[in-house]
C-alpha cells in the first residue's frame, strides 16, 4: 500500500483505431490530432500507428514516431485493424478514438492481450448503448472523456468504477489569440462599423442542436438597441436555407452573414471580426471552439445543460444560458455586447501545456497500474 | 465523532473550490457535531476541509479541526475515535515527536509525518479521515477496518467532494442527483444499501478498511489494508484452541477492547436490551471501572406485560452489573411525531435503525454524549441462527444446484403456485437455484426480496440494470474473499461485511448522529477479531454465544444465554404499517396480502416514494 508513485514509465506502442484524425474535419477529428500529438510530445509513446475509419490519407505533418495508415472504409476497416495489430506491432495498449469502434477495438485488444483506452466525445456516449459498445466499454482500463457531462452520462450507461473514467477536455490551438480584425474579411462580409455576434457550426438539418434559429428568433429584439448588429454564422450544411427563410420571415436577413465552409487557416481572422460567440447548443459534447472564442478574446455564450458547461468553466469564462428560454438568450447577447470579454488568465486553463501533461500522467498512472508496462 | 467534509478541485479546468458549497454541505451534519463549526481552505482555494464537533476526547478549543501539523504540512478533518492514541502517542514521543494538544486528531497528524498513508495499520478505532498533503499535493482518504464510521465521495471528473454523509454532499448543491440503479436494486434486495454503492449515481462509499489517494490526476482505486475474511482465513490455520485456554483468551482479548472502548473525557454510557451481547457488555465494563454504568432500555407500551418486552430482562441485567438503570417508554404518538425527522435523519434508504433512532435520543435526555453498543457480538461470537442455516443449506443443495436449468425451472414452477398458495414465503422458490453456494444462501437467507421480484414491483428496466450493474451474487462472495474455509468463517465474513457493514453500522450511525450521541461498538474491533477468531472458528454453533455471557468474572444468567435468538421484536413494525404516511405498499397485491413480511413492504414504501 502506498502513495501512487511519480517514477517514470517506459514509453509504449499504441495501436490507434479512430473515426479520422489527421486529414479529417470536424471537432472529434481535431481531438483525436491534439491527444495523439500530446502523447508523442509527453515522451509517453514509442510509436503510435493510427488507423482512421475515414478521411483522407496524410503523410505530411504529422507527429515524431506516428504512422498514420490509409483509410479503407468502413467494410474493410476490421480486417485492416486485425492485420494492423498481427503485423504492424508489437503493441502496448488499443486507443480507440469513438465508442463505435469500441467493440472492435475491445476485441482487438483481448487478441493482443494488452489494455483498451477508450475516447468519449459527445452524444455518441450519451448513449443508448448497443450491447457490444456496452460489452467492450466496460472491458476498458482507462475512458477519457472529453467534458464532465459527457462523463456522466456514460457512467449512468456502462458499469465502470468511477476512478477508470477520467475527464481530458479539449485544448486550444495558440494560433487563437486576440488581434485586429482583417481588413479582407471585414471587406468580404461588409462589416465595416458593424458589432459582430458570431457563430461557427455546421448548419445540419437532421440535428439543428447547435441553436442558430434561437439566436435568429433574439435577433429583432436585440437590434432594435444594438442597430449596426450583424450576426456571422461560420460553417455549411443543408440547414442553411432554412434558416435563410427564417431570417427573412422575421426581417433580419440584412443583419445575417453566412460565410459557409472556412480554411482552417483563415479561422483565426475570423474571430477576430467578432465581439461575441453564441452557441446555445443542446448537445455539445465540450465545443472546441467556446475555447478558440475565448482564447481570441470573445465573450462566450453557450448552453447550461451540456458539455458546453466546461467550456465556459461553469459561467466563469462565458455565460450560461438555458438554451429553451429565448429571454435569457436575448439577455445575455445584449449584457456580453456592452461588457468585457472573458479574463485571458481564466481561458489559460485550456492550454496546451496542461492538456499533455494530464494526458501524460493518466495513461501513466493506468498503464502503470497493468503491471503491462514496465517502469 | 464528528461530521466531516471537504472539496479538492484537483483537475486543472477546476475553478477554484466554493467556500459557500463547502459550509452548506459541512452544516447539514450540524447535529453529528453541535460543539462547534471549523473551516480550513488553501492558499490557492484549491482544497478545503470542514468539521462538525462533538467533543470526546480533550474538550478544548486545541482539540478543534481541521487541525494543522506543527509544521503547518498537513491538515487532516477526522471523525471518529482513535481508542489507542495514549500508546500511539508515548511511542511517537519517545521518538522525538513534540505534541500539542491531548487530542487523537493530533496523533494522526504525527502518525503520518512518521509513516505515511501505511499509518492505518496502526490505528485502533472508528474512523473516518482526510487528510491533505501539501508538500505532495495530494489528499488521503480513510475509512476503519469494519466501516464503523461513514465516508461518502463523488468526482464529477474535475473536483472531487466528500462528507460524512450522502445527503450533506448533495446540499452542497453540486452533485448530480441522478439514481444509481445498483444501489436501489440492492437496497430491495439487502434491505440496505450496499458499498460501495449509493442510491446516487456520483456517490460512493469509500469501502471499509481502504485508503483512497487524490491528487491532480484525479482519484486513485481504493487500495485495502484490512479483510475481515482474511483475518477467518488466517485463523482457520491455527487449529483448534484447547478448551481449558479458551474461555481466558476470550475474557482477556474482550476486557482488552472493552477497556479501550471507554477512553473519553466524557461519561460513556450504554445501551441495554435482554440480549447476551448488551448484558455480557455492561459486565465487562463493570470488570473494568468502578463507576456506575448508565444503561439505557426501550420499552414499549404495545408490548407491555408481553414476552417481547426487553425492560425486565434488561432490568435484571442492570442489576446484576450495578448499573444505574432507565427504562425509556415509547409510544406509538412519539413515533408518530418523530417520523419526518427520521425520514429525514435516514441517510440512505433501510428497512431498519429506528429503534436505534428512540434508544439514542433517550440516552442523550439522560445528557450521554457518548454509549457503547452490544452490536457485532453476533457476528463475532457466531449468535445468528444463519451460522447453522446457511451451511446446512448449502450442504442439502450443493448437489442439485448444479443441474443446469433446474434452479430456474423449480423457480418458475413455484413462482406460478405461489399465487394460489399465499403462505408460500416468496423465498422458496429460489432455493433450488441460489442455496447451493454460501453468497447464494446468504442472499437468501438476507434478502427481503428476490432477484426476480424487483422488475414486477418497480420500474422493469431500472431495476434489470440495477441487477446487471450490482451482480449480487458476486458482490456477496467478493465480501468474503479470500475465502475462509469453515462454515463458521465464511458466514461470520459473510454477517459482519454485508448485513453489520452495510446495515447495522450505517443506522447506528445516522441514527445516533442525529441525536448528536457517539455510539462506539467495543465487538467490532480488528484486534478484538484478530484474537477471538480462532477460539471460534471451531467452536460447534451456540457455543461462542457462551463464550461471551461466561467472560465477565460475574457471569450473565443462563436464562439470558439460552433464550433462543429471535432478534430485537419492536411493534414499529406494526406503527409503519398503521400510519397513513407510509402506505404505497397496498396498491400492490404481494405486498396487501396478510403473510407478507413487514420488511417488504417497508422497503417498498421507501423505493417507491
Amino acid at each position: 500500500m502506498g502513495l501512487p508513485t511519480g517514477g517514470s514509465i517506459a514509453p509504449v506502442n499504441v495501436l490507434a483505431l479512430v473515426s479520422d484524425a489527421y486529414g479529417g474535419r470536424g471537432g472529434i477529428a481535431r481531438y483525436n490530432r491534439d491527444l495523439l500529438a500530446a502523447l508523442a510530445r509527453c515522451g509517453r509513446n514509442r510509436r503510435t500507428v493510427v488507423l482512421p475509419r475515414h478521411g483522407k490519407s496524410e503523410s505530411a505533418g504529422l507527429p515524431p514516431r506516428l504512422t498514420q495508415l490509409s483509410p479503407r472504409g468502413k467494410v474493410l476497416y476490421p480486417f485492416v485493424a486485425l492485420w494492423a495489430a498481427a503485423t504492424k506491432g508489437p503493441f502496448d495498449v488499443v486507443f480507440c478514438g469513438h465508442l463505435n469502434l469500441v467493440p472492435l477495438a475491445a476485441i482487438v485488444a483481448r487478441i493482443l492481450g494488452v489494455p483498451l483506452w477508450l475516447q468519449l466525445h459527445g452524444v455518441e456516449a450519451w448513449g443508448p448503448l448497443t450491447r457490444a459498445q456496452t460489452w467492450a466499454a466496460e472491458r476498458a482500463l482507462l475512458v477519457t472523456a472529453v467534458s464532465r457531462y459527457t462523463r456522466r452520462r456514460f457512467a449512468e450507461l456502462a458499469r465502470l468504477d468511477p476512478y477508470r473514467v477520467r475527464v481530458l477536455p479539449n485544448t486550444v490551438d495558440e494560433r487563437f489569440a486576440p488581434g485586429a480584425p482583417p481588413p479582407e474579411l471585414v471587406d468580404r462580409h461588409d462589416l465595416v462599423g458593424k458589432e459582430v455576434l458570431l457563430t461557427v457550426a455546421r448548419l445540419a438539418s437532421d440535428e439543428r442542436r447547435k441553436g442558430h434559429d434561437k439566436v435568429i428568433r433574439a435577433l429583432p429584439a436585440i437590434i432594435a438597441a444594438h442597430p449596426d448588429l450583424v450576426y456571422l454564422i461560420v460553417g455549411e450544411g443543408d440547414d442553411r436555407a432554412r434558416l435563410e427563410a427564417l431570417a427573412n420571415d422575421l426581417g433580419v436577413a440584412n443583419h445575417m452573414r453566412f460565410a459557409g465552409q472556412v480554411a482552417p487557416e483563415e479561422m483565426a481572422g475570423y474571430y477576430r471580426l467578432a465581439k461575441v460567440f453564441v452557441m446555445p447548443s443542446i448537445q455539445e459534447g465540450f465545443g472546441i471552439v467556446f475555447l478558440e472564442a475565448a482564447a481570441s478574446g470573445l465573450t462566450l455564450i453557450g448552453g447550461d445543460s451540456d458539455g458546453s458547461a466546461d467550456a465556459l468553466a461553469d459561467g466563469v469564462i462565458g455565460i450560461s444560458v438555458d438554451p429553451q428560454s429565448p429571454d435569457q438568450l436575448a439577455f445575455a447577447i445584449m449584457t456580453a455586447l456592452t461588457g468585457a470579454g472573458p479574463d485571458p488568465v481564466e481561458v489559460q486553463r485550456f492550454k496546451l501545456e496542461n492538456f499533455t501533461r494530464h494526458l501524460r500522467d493518466l495513461t501513466g498512472m493506468h498503464l502503470k497500474s497493468t503491471g503491462m508496462v514496465a517502469e | 465523532m464528528c461530521g466531516i467534509a471537504g472539496i479538492y478541485s484537483y483537475h486543472y479546468a477546476a475553478n477554484p473550490i466554493d467556500l459557500g458549497e463547502l459550509r452548506l454541505i459541512r452544516d447539514r451534519m450540524a447535529a453529528r457535531g453541535p460543539d462547534g463549526a471549523g473551516e480550513w481552505c488553501s492558499t490557492d482555494r484549491r482544497v478545503g476541509f470542514g468539521h462538525r464537533r462533538l467533543a470526546i476526547i480533550d474538550l478544548s478549543e486545541l482539540g478543534a479541526q481541521p487541525m494543522f501539523s506543527a509544521d503547518g504540512k498537513t491538515v487532516i478533518t477526522c471523525n471518529g475515535e482513535i481508542y489507542n492514541y495514549r500508546e500511539l502517542r508515548a511511542e511517537l514521543k519517545s521518538q522525538g515527536h513534540v505534541f500539542r494538544t491531548q487530542t487523537d486528531t493530533e496523533v494522526l497528524l504525527q502518525l503520518y509525518a512518521a509513516r505515511g498513508p501505511a499509518m492505518v495499520d496502526e490505528l485502533r478505532g472508528m474512523f473516518a479521515f482526510a487528510l491533505w498533503d501539501s508538500e505532495k499535493r495530494g489528499l488521503l482518504l480513510a475509512r476503519d477496518p469494519y466501516g464503523i464510521k461513514p465516508l461518502y465521495y463523488a468526482d464529477d471528473g474535475w473536483t472531487f467532494r466528500f462528507g460524512s454523509q450522502v445527503k450533506a454532499l448533495l446540499a452542497g448543491g453540486k452533485v448530480s442527483r441522478v439514481s444509481e440503479p445498483a444501489g436501489w436494486a440492492g437496497f430491495l434486495l439487502l434491505g440496505s444499501v450496499p458499498e460501495p454503492y449509493t442510491i446516487y449515481q456520483e456517490i460512493r462509499a469509500l469501502p471499509a478498511g481502504t485508503t483512497m489517494w487524490i491528487d491532480a490526476r484525479g482519484p486513485a482505486q481504493p487500495t485495502r489494508y484490512f479483510s475481515v475474511s482474511e483475518v477467518y482465513r488466517e485463523a482457520e490455520g491455527h487449529g483448534p484452541v484447547p478448551q481449558p485456554e479458551l474461555q481466558a483468551r476470550a475474557r482477556a482479548a474482550l476486557l482488552d477492547s472493552v477497556r479501550h472502548h471507554l477512553v473519553a473525557d466524557v461519561p460513556v454510557g450504554a445501551f441495554l436490551s435482554a440480549g447476551t451481547d448488551s448484558g455480557s457488555l455492561l459486565g465487562l465494563m463493570r470488570d473494568i471501572r468502578q463507576e456506575q454504568t448508565h444503561t439505557v432500555t426501550l420499552a414499549y407500551e404495545d408490548f407491555h406485560n408481553r414476552r417481547e418486552d426487553e425492560a425486565p430482562g434488561a432490568q435484571r441485567a442492570a442489576e446484576r452489573y450495578g448499573s444505574m438503570h432507565t427504562t425509556r417508554m415509547v409510544s406509538e404518538s412519539e413515533f408518530r411525531a418523530d417520523l419526518p425527522l427520521i425520514f429525514d435523519a435516514m441517510d440512505q434508504p433501510t428497512v431498519d435503525g429506528i429503534n436505534t433512532w428512540f434508544v439514542s435520543k433517550a440516552a442523550r435526555e439522560l445528557g450521554l454524549k457518548a454509549a457503547v453498543s452490544g452490536l457485532g457480538g453476533d457476528e463475532l461470537f457466531a449468535g445468528y441462527p444463519s451460522f447453522g442455516d446457511i451451511p446446512r443449506w448449502v450442504r442439502w443443495m450443493a448437489m442439485p444446484s448444479c443441474i443446469p436449468f433446474l434452479g430456474d425451472v423449480a423457480r418458475h414452477l413455484l413462482s406460478g403456485w405461489q399465487r394460489r398458495a399465499p403462505r408460500l414465503h416468496p423465498k422458496a422458490a429460489g432455493l433450488l437455484k441460489y442455496a447451493g453456494t454460501y453468497a447464494g444462501a446468504y442472499l437468501l437467507r438476507r434478502g427481503v426480496f428476490m432477484p426476480w421480484e424487483l422488475g414486477k414491483i418497480l420500474d422493469r428496466e431500472f431495476m434489470a440494470e440495477g441487477l446487471r450493474r450490482l451482480d449480487p451474487l458476486r458482490l456477496i462472495a467478493a465480501s468474503v474473499e479470500p475465502g475462509p474455509r469453515t462454515p463458521t468463517g465464511k458466514v461470520a465474513s459473510l454477517e459482519a461485511c454485508l448485513y453489520m457493514r452495510n446495515q447495522l453500522l450505517r443506522d447506528t450511525d445516522w441514527a445516533s448522529m442525529a441525536h448528536s450521541l457517539e455510539v462506539r461498538v467495543p465487538f467490532v474491533d480488528r484486534h478484538l477479531l484478530e484474537q477471538i477468531a480462532p477460539l471460534v472458528v471451531s467452536l460447534p454453533a451456540g457455543a461462542g454465544k457462551r463464550l461471551l455471557a461466561s467472560s465477565p468474572s460475574s457471569a450473565l444468567p443462563g436464562a439470558v444465554v439460552d433464550a433462543r435468538k429471535t432478534g430485537f421484536e419492536t411493534p414499529i413494525k406494526d406503527w409503519l404499517q398503521r400510519d397513513d404516511r407510509t402506505q404505497a405498499w397496498r396498491h400492490l397485491p404481494e405486498l396487501a396480502s396478510p403473510t407478507c413480511p413487514w420488511a417488504r413492504r417497508w422497503a417498498y414504501q421507501l423505493a417507491a416514494v
